[in-house]
């Protein structure tokens, strides 16, 4: 790990290092007890109730992971607490999950007394896929959040559960974070359960965030990588090639109808449920448009179904794209091209471009078979 | 196509109005009715009806009521410079392609409306215009002169029915647009006149590709897509955009059948607010299916100034 909770270095007081409001600040907050991540919590509310801030909590509702209740001190975080007794209003309709698993752990050991007005989100609905929990962080923050003032989000992903490209998808979503909402009045506090979090993601913590903080105090990061190598590293991993037994089609203009009559049936062939089928074809087409009008003119798709995904690949061999944050800034009426690759993103579970001058560009797509 | 009533007429089917003939889809022997709500649509759908007869050589007979012949010309003529198409309606009246003239000289010459007598003038129009070489002949009329409560209009109904019985003979060289303006015609009157005729004309499709359907609209103003929008088709919904942008005022998309479309598509479609002559224009999005819906909340392209999303129902 890198600059952890080894404190590193002096630290700047709390929350006002920044006087600037338009401006983002992502820290995060490693701890090692349920004491310890409610008393940071605390503070953290605190202080931003005092400032006026809109205060948001993106904490896992129930108290499930295995690992979770064998921790020692994690029945504390999961018991109701009397004197945290300040499950707010909001958080009811917050937090949708039947009776009994409603109940925010995390947002009960923010122990802020009653009516203290912070929103709960779930963590398990919210951080479904890393590019939905970008765009509903952008949805919210500009519908809502940031017209109130300015916001301070306390949020804490699952960690378990995900695959190995899960897991380079969500860190670069946390380096991401730093680009998309730079210029936005936010401070986003990233908790990370140092008993329950896989070791390669707490390596990568201090990368993805430029503070850390704690109860006390918030301090720089001396390992934190500039967000533009953190995305070019997490796509230095090659692609495998497709699969033997995936099928395959060439696509070019005026073939897109008979692309998407195919891609239909093998969506649903492949048992992707019929509400995202017609997600993913659009997906599909848009990158196949994209080939059509900007790249090579023809391209070649692959389509596979693996335990838990369908994927589809679409290559462009002729042509190579700058994928520097590509679909991944809110889109831009001006900026087709990147809002197709930003809407495409979002409709898929994960997005994967590689591109180079040798090979040209490939597009893979997944598209989870389960449930969310 | 109806059953007959006590009175010897065709009754509406049950149920409703089944789907309009495009105007330049019509046959001989085809007798429609244009039930219209404005002009602009009347028109549009007459130009286009004169423009194929004169492509075809046929000879139009057009039956005023209530303009005069010259005004004809010039509805005529406003409506082909609208939609870009090149036609002198004036020297086509003039060279005798062209016919106006008012439906009180044409029908009420003996002082009474007799359908019998009007029905077999009619005949003899025709059959003077064949004779004369044109390939066929083309009537329009305006039907406001029933409500005139001239003298035999109570019959009109009948004339009607006889007309279509008439048209339909084997071999007809014919065919005709009943014009009634639905505003002045009460919706039991209507039902009961439209049996009487093979069924509704419309305007033509701007453009059908077998992909991508798109039609005008005119009240509101707009159009309506359906089929798919993607990169195949994308420069015809661009040119029909770009026509419909063309006039002042707001305008309504009606995106019912739209069953794909891709965000260039949406681009283009929400780039119309800014066309044309800079006034304040109004974009709706009307009948948005959901999966535009959510790629319109994904692009964040659902609040935009001077669009408004009207989703379709569940």
């Amino acid at each position: 790990m890198t600059g952890g909770p080894s404190r590193p270095s002096p630290a700047p007081r709390n929350g006002e290092h920044r006087t600037s409001h338009a401006h983002l600040d992502h820290r995060a907050l490693l701890y090692a007890s349920a004491e310890e991540f409610r008393e940071a919590a605390t503070a953290y509310f605190t202080e931003g109730a005092e400032a006026g801030d809109v205060l948001v909590a993106i904490l896992p509702t129930r108290p499930p992971t295995a690992q979770h209740a064998a921790a020692p001190d994690a029945e504390a975080a999961a018991a109701p607490d009397a004197e945290a007794g300040a499950a707010p209003d909001a958080e009811a309709a917050a937090a949708p999950g039947a009776e009994g698993v409603g109940v925010p752990v995390g947002a009960e050991a923010v122990g802020l007394p009653g009516g203290s007005g912070i929103e709960v989100v779930d963590a398990a609905a919210w951080f479904s896929s890393p590019m939905r929990a970008l765009a509903a962080f952008h949805e919210r923050g500009r519908t809502d959040w940031w017209r109130r003032g300015r916001l301070r989000v306390l949020a804490e992903p699952p960690w378990g559960g995900r695959s190995p490209l899960e897991i380079v998808e969500w860190k670069r979503h946390e380096s991401l974070m730093n680009v998309v909402f730079e210029s936005t009045p936010t401070i986003l506090t990233c908790a990370y359960d140092l008993r329950t979090v896989p070791a390669d993601v707490l390596e990568d913590v201090g990368r993805t965030h430029p503070a850390f903080a704690d109860a006390a105090a918030a301090w720089s990061s001396p390992s934190y990588t500039d967000p533009a190598d953190f995305y070019a590293e997490c796509n230095a991993r090659p692609l495998d090639p497709p699969p033997r037994s995936a099928e395959h089609r060439r696509f070019t203009s005026g073939q897109l109808p008979d692309l998407r009559f195919f891609l239909t049936g093998r969506a649903e062939r492949f048992g992707v449920p019929a509400d995202r089928r017609l997600p993913f074809v659009l997906a599909a087409n848009e990158v196949a448009t994209a080939v059509i009008r900007n790249g090579g003119g023809r391209g070649d798709l692959w389509i596979w179904a693996t335990a838990d995904e369908l994927v589809c690949e679409l290559a462009d061999p002729a042509s190579r794209v700058e994928d520097r944050f590509l679909g991944h800034l809110p889109p831009r009426l001006d900026r087709p091209a990147e809002a197709a690759m930003w809407a495409v993103r979002c409709l898929c579970h994960i997005v994967e471009i590689r591109s180079d001058d040798r090979s040209g560009t490939r597009v893979r797509l997944h598209t989870r078979l389960d449930a969310p | 196509m109806s059953m007959l009533g006590d009175d010897g007429l065709p009754q509406p089917a049950a149920g409703a109005e089944t789907g309009a003939v495009a105007v330049g889809a019509m046959r001989f022997g085809d007798h429609l009715a244009l039930a219209f709500d404005g002009d602009e649509e009347r028109y549009a759908v007459l130009a286009a009806y004169v423009r194929d007869g004169l492509e075809s050589n046929h000879k139009i007979i057009y039956l005023a009521d209530q303009e005069d012949a010259d005004a004809v010309l010039t509805r005529l003529g406003t409506a082909f410079a609208a939609t870009g198409i090149d036609v002198d309606v004036r020297a086509a009246a003039r060279d005798g392609l062209l016919a106006p003239r008012p439906v009180i000289e044409a029908f009420m010459a003996s002082g009474r409306f007799d359908p019998d007598a009007t029905v077999d003038l009619l005949g003899t129009e025709i059959d003077l215009a064949l004779v004369q070489g044109f390939k066929g002949v083309r009537i329009t009329g305006e039907t406001s002169f029933s409500l005139r409560g001239w003298p035999g209009t109570e019959r009109f109904r009948e004339f009607e029915h006889k007309c279509q019985g008439a048209f339909q003979a084997p071999g007809t060289r014919a065919m005709a647009i009943c014009q009634y303006d639905r505003r002045w015609f009460g919706d039991d009157q209507l039902r009961l006149l439209l049996a009487c005729h093979d069924g509704l004309v419309r305007v033509d499709d701007l453009h059908d590709d077998g992909v991508l359907r798109i039609a005008p609209t005119f009240t509101p103003p707009g159009l309506a897509l359906s089929g798919a929008v993607d990169e195949s088709t994308l420069p015809a919904l661009r040119d029909a955009l770009a026509v419909a942008a063309r006039r002042d005022g707001h305008l309504c998309l009606d995106l019912s059948g739209l069953a794909f479309c891709d965000t260039e598509g949406l681009r283009a479609m929400l780039d119309t607010r800014h066309a044309g002559d800079g006034m304040d224009r109004q974009l709706v999005l009307r009948a948005v299916p959901g999966y535009l819906a959510l790629m319109l909340r994904i692009a964040g392209w659902d609040r935009l100034p001077g669009v408004f999303v009207e989703e379709a129902a569940a």
